[in-house]
């Protein structure tokens, strides 16, 4: 029996698949996106040997290196042995030695962070449509799998597969190069890649019912890719940095989301205490440094109003005023209805619910919010304060058939019962559905 | 099924390579670390005599002429992946043990093999004992 070392490093929490992130990212470098594939391959084969000789030697001393090494030595294998890349065989292969053999070392990020910036562009490229590109996003950069994929997106293994398949096969089809775009380009592919970034966070941030902990995920590899691009000269913009800023801030607070039931608690009803420190202050940073330059985008204002929650003592003591006016500017350089609806909240927090109502009742487009759960939620809670319960009690009734995840549902089944029964609602005590449902 | 003491204790093969072809990095990482617990546990037990993986190739010998054929085994569902040779002396504790294999769920089988005494007089003769006092 080999002998074996008893004191087992503990593996940092995701290190697989930040690693394969990593390596897909380098060895597309060298294959070219056209064999994005064969690096996908060759790198889940060293996943692979690891599960298969780590249990029976002991984990290495440098769990990352090892990987590298050995995705390095099974892809030189490959193109000798299944005579790949005829023409360009000695190139390819000089190329992968001359790849750093410390792959967590400082000098294997510097080498590839060009690569995994150009893989993010490629998979965020405009020519593939948008649920696919988030869905490629996850597979080749973040190392998520079809079915950790499916959950996140709540939708079938087969669609996600079929996501990834179309994505792949227009990167053929259409030649979508591998590289990080120059000059004036660089500024709108830059926005489309925030606005994945944004996507990815956003479907990771919705409430969800017992898969909280794949979605949170998705929440920090969202922040994961936005740092890196960040850290980029060619993304290190004040708008990236105002996105990461709205990401770190936000997720500060998913801590304090729920309560030990799983039951959804209001902003005014969570526990301060609960957030994540160490996320504020570094959104906080990311939103100083969004700050330079003139460049205002919308993520600069929900950064704003979001940095505005995060520094409260407490519900009450909210800079509602300063909320208010990030509202007022945001609706001036956006349509969505939803922005607008967000602001009529940030109105009745100031003015009182009644000019709550009226700047509900100015929303440009009402119609496209009437299928909206949150829309109704609002409305009655303000009609609520305006003391009009039954009416308060049929617009929760009519959010409640709108939202599909069951905590929401609950929640607002407890505050309709509450106008009902003209009693106070009380945050936290209502039946939330279980973890393991 | 004998549950004869066999103090040459027992043998499990893990068998299946292509179960894990389809496993995300975070199902393998997570696999992986419950699969080196349960070694190191065993370990400390003491009831390992023995344990490594295979490589998923090798070559097979046969016949008079001895001819020697390439076994690319690579995922198949029978191919031996690993071993554990368990200094455990009965049938139930092997099967106890077997049944901890972290890779189950994911379609890897493990087979149970009491390892054969060198002298067989000596296991009739166990038998004919146990026989004997029951």
């Amino acid at each position: 029996m080999p002998p074996h070392n008893p004191e087992i490093p503990k593996l940092t929490e995701h290190l697989f698949r930040h690693e394969a992130g990593k390596l897909v990212s380098a060895l597309t470098g060298i294959f070219g996106i056209r064999r994005l594939q064969l690096a996908e391959d060759v790198v889940q084969e060293a996943m692979i040997r690891a599960l298969q000789v780590w249990p029976y030697y002991g984990v290495p001393d440098n769990p990352a290196a090892w990987l590298m090494q050995t995705a390095k030595r099974r892809a030189l294998d490959m193109l000798r042995r299944e005579k790949l890349f005829q023409e360009k065989q000695p190139e390819i292969s000089a190329s992968l030695e001359r790849l750093p053999d410390d792959a967590d070392g400082p000098l294997f990020e510097e080498e590839i962070r060009d690569d995994r910036l150009r893989l993010i562009f490629t998979c965020c490229h405009p020519l593939i449509s948008q649920e696919d590109q988030t869905a490629l996003a996850l597979k080749t950069l973040c190392g998520f799998g079809i079915p950790e994929i499916a959950s996140a997106f709540l939708t079938s293994e087969a669609a996600i597969a079929k996501r990834l398949t179309r994505a792949k096969q227009r990167i053929q089809d259409q030649g979508i190069p591998f590289e990080i775009p120059a000059g004036n380009e660089l500024e709108s592919r830059l926005d489309g890649v925030l606005h994945v970034l944004y996507l990815l966070f956003n479907e990771g941030y919705k409430a969800s019912n017992g898969e909280s902990l794949v979605r949170e995920d998705l929440c920090h590899e969202a922040i994961r890719l936005g740092s890196l691009l960040a850290a980029h000269p060619a993304g290190n913009l004040p708008k990236t940095h105002a996105l990461l800023a709205v990401m770190l801030l936000d997720a500060a607070r998913i801590p304090a989301r729920e309560d030990d039931e799983g039951n959804i608690l209001r902003l005014k009803d969570q526990d301060r205490t609960r957030w994540d420190r160490r996320l504020i202050g570094a959104g906080m940073m990311h939103l100083a440094r969004a700050s330079v330059g003139t460049d205002l985008s919308e993520y600069h204002l929900q950064a704003g109003i979001a940095a505005c929650h995060c520094t409260a003592p407490d519900y009450a003591d909210t800079d509602w005023p300063r909320i208010l006016a990030h509202y007022d500017r945001w609706v001036e350089i956006s349509a969505s209805p939803i922005v607008a609806l967000n602001r009529a909240v940030a109105v009745a927090n100031v003015h009182g619910p009644k000019a709550g109502m009226d700047a509900i009742k100015a929303i440009a487009k009402p119609e496209q919010l009437e299928t909206y759960y949150l829309f109704h939620a609002v409305i009655g809670d303000l009609e609520e304060r305006l003391d009009r319960r039954m009416e308060a009690a049929a617009r929760f009734s009519k959010a409640m058939e709108l939202t599909g995840v069951a905590s929401e549902r609950s929640f607002l089944e407890e505050r309709q019962r509450a106008c009902e029964t003209n009693t106070p609602f009380r945050a936290g005590k209502h039946k939330g559905p279980s973890r393991t449902a | 099924m004998n549950n004869y003491n066999n103090p040459n204790g027992y043998l499990l093969l893990f068998r299946g390579t292509d179960w894990h072809k389809e496993l995300s990095p975070e199902e393998i990482q997570r696999i992986m670390g419950e699969w080196g617990s349960w070694f190191d546990r065993l370990e400390r037990e003491g009831k390992l005599a023995a344990a490594n993986p295979l490589e998923n190739e090798g070559v097979t010998i046969s016949g008079k002429a001895r001819a020697v054929a390439d076994g690319p085994f690579a995922e198949s569902k029978e191919a031996v992946g690993g071993f554990f040779l368990l200094t455990v002396e009965t049938m139930e504790e092997a099967l106890a043990i077997g049944k901890e294999c972290p890779a189950l769920p994911y379609g890897l089988t493990v087979e149970v093999r009491p390892v054969a005494p060198a002298c067989p007089v000596g296991r009739m003769l166990k038998d004919v004992e146990a026989t004997a006092l029951a």
